[in-house]
């Protein structure tokens, strides 16, 4: 019986150890968002004086008037527009375009290249490197007027995330029951109708986690829209660069632009959380 | 059974035209670039490898690469054990741990611009929040060697979670007969780690080592908030030095020579472990 107990009490502080660890991790994710929040919320004369964890309500008493100001601002406006049209029209072109080329490859015989190789042809765009593309874009871009508009980021970032939807969309039209399709054959129904009424309805779970990732993803794009998108169609995180430059680094202000660049794409990626792993590693690790 | 039907190359043409045209195109003409003396307003003046071969004597770019390299491997291999200790803790029935996994995704799409910039507050010297709650006063952004470690130190933060939660998902396809088995024999935790749990997440390595290094490779917004590359230059990466010397100082053609064999450093790393990707397409 003691020793019994023992062994539970043992297993006890144990579970209580881990409690303890998992906490600490969680905190120190969590922590810089919970600093953001503190920080802009502050008066700009307290950024700099309260220390430590600066809780609000007791180590100062919080305000809204930086949000205020900043929301209010023209530009922030404007560029949340720009970021807004340019993600949605980039995750929309990349799905019409991605999602039949990846049904071809899932479902179809390819012969010379392989539908292997075709898929590693696709998946090998990644990892070419943005820079390696940024002053040919930017020529060709300048060469076909196109500097400077939301057209030009459209198109670069549907040619860098369109691998992404190819290969994870193939691997959810594998998953699928492929019996479902045959007895539509056999039933007379076509290849097209089959690909429009079956499989992309029963891919669909897949297909929204995908378009929602393709978002965070161009919302959170820097390189091309620093280069190409310079004045009028300056997207979040270009505002929030050229913001800095010009300003200086005010904590108060910077604190609200990142929560607003940030806000998004975290929420995304939170709705999307079963399908993160399966995502993140081109469905090669089942999440 | 794959079927055959003229409607796949209608399915897949889009696509295949589209990356052909838009990474290929510019792809070889960037490469004729690195091949050219290129300055606005003036003709192209081929000049062979002059581009590449100036690179070897450039102290900057030499010094580039260092940094480069001490981030991706420094970061990456404390990123990958960190992920895997966690997921190794954490993978037993706890209430806690989905609460963890959610927490732990947050980092993951934070825009990497305003993490950066961010962070800039986090690593403030007088009242920012690593020195106020340490109560110390550590450089972390005007001493160089602080500098970069503060790089990879934000790197770590939003990555970690990424290996974590892979390595965690991997773990749980383990059956638990295969550790009922493992204890009639041993007790050692060790011994568990090396014959078990090592061998089954090793497929799981290679794919986010894969995946983590060849995106290390391409970082540039963490630098370019953060530390603008600084101080002096102890955190030009290549990616910074190559986007500084194409779009502030103009000369393309050297830019585009930095920046290719930054693709040929990491080509190099992906063919390492290339035939270990064909086998999860196949």
């Amino acid at each position: 019986m003691r020793k019994v107990r023992k062994i539970y009490k043992r297993q006890n502080i144990k579970s209580f150890i881990f409690l303890i660890l998992a906490l600490i991790v969680a905190a120190i994710s969590f922590l810089p968002f919970y600093w953001a929040f503190s920080l802009s919320i502050r008066n700009p004369i307290e950024a700099f004086t309260v220390a430590g964890l600066a809780v609000p309500f007791i180590q100062y008493e919080p305000t809204l008037n930086n949000w205020k100001a900043e929301l209010e601002t023209g530009e922030t406006q404007k560029s949340l527009l720009n970021s807004i049209i340019i993600a949605v029209g980039t995750s929309i072109l990349v799905i019409v375009l991605g999602t039949p080329a990846a049904y071809a490859i899932a479902r179809f015989r390819f012969t010379k290249p392989s539908n292997t190789n075709i898929t590693i042809w696709f998946l090998s765009q990644r990892v070419l490197p943005p820079v390696v593309t940024v002053i040919p874009f930017f020529l060709i871009m300048r060469f076909f007027n196109l500097l400077d508009t939301r057209l030009a980021l459209i198109m670069i970032n549907v040619t860098f995330n369109l691998p992404f939807v190819v290969v994870l969309m193939r691997q959810a039209f594998l998953d699928l029951p492929i019996e479902l399709e045959e007895a539509a054959l056999v039933d007379g129904a076509g290849h097209f109708t089959i690909f429009w009424k079956i499989s992309l309805r029963l891919a669909a779970p897949s297909l929204v986690a995908v378009l929602l990732i393709v978002l965070a993803f161009t919302w959170n794009e820097f390189l091309f829209a620093l280069t190409i998108g310079t004045v009028h169609v300056r997207t979040i995180p270009v505002q929030m660069a050229g913001a800095v430059d010009t300003r200086g680094i005010q904590f108060w202000f910077l604190a609200v632009r990142a929560l607003i660049a940030v806000t998004p794409p975290v929420i995304l990626a939170l709705l999307v959380q079963r399908y993160i792993v399966r995502g993140l590693t081109f469905g090669a690790v089942k999440g | 059974m794959l079927r055959d039907n003229k409607l796949k190359l209608l399915f897949i043409w889009p696509a295949a035209m589209w990356v052909l045209a838009f990474t290929l195109f510019p792809l070889i003409y960037g490469l004729r670039l690195s091949l050219y003396n290129v300055k606005i307003g003036f003709p192209d003046v081929f000049i062979g490898l002059k581009n590449y071969i100036s690179f070897f004597s450039d102290h900057y770019a030499i010094n580039s690469v260092i940094v480069t390299l001490i981030f991706v491997f420094v970061g990456v291999a404390i990123e990958m054990v960190l992920g895997i200790l966690l997921a190794i803790l954490f993978n037993r029935k706890m209430q806690i741990r989905s609460f963890l996994r959610t927490i732990m995704t947050m980092p993951l799409f934070a825009t990497p611009i305003a993490v950066g910039f961010l962070f800039i507050t986090i690593y403030y010297e007088e009242g920012g929040l690593i020195n106020g709650l340490l109560n110390a006063k550590i450089p972390w952004l005007s001493n160089p060697n602080w500098a970069l470690f503060a790089i990879i130190l934000v790197d770590i933060w939003q990555w970690t979670p990424f290996c974590f939660l892979i390595f965690l998902a991997a773990l749980q396809g383990v059956p638990d007969d295969y550790y009922e088995a493992a204890k009639l024999e041993t007790k050692s935790g060790w011994n568990m780690f090396r014959y078990i749990t090592f061998p089954m997440l090793q497929p799981t390595i290679i794919i986010v080592l894969l995946l983590r290094i060849t995106e290390a490779f391409k970082i540039f917004d963490i630098p370019f908030s953060l530390t603008t590359g600084g101080p002096g230059t102890a955190t030009q990466v290549l990616t910074m030095y190559a986007y500084r010397v194409g779009m502030r100082f103009f000369n393309f053609g050297y830019s585009s020579a930095i920046s290719f064999l930054l693709f040929i450093i990491v080509m190099v790393f992906v063919m390492a472990m290339f035939k270990r990707i064909k086998q999860v397409y196949q």
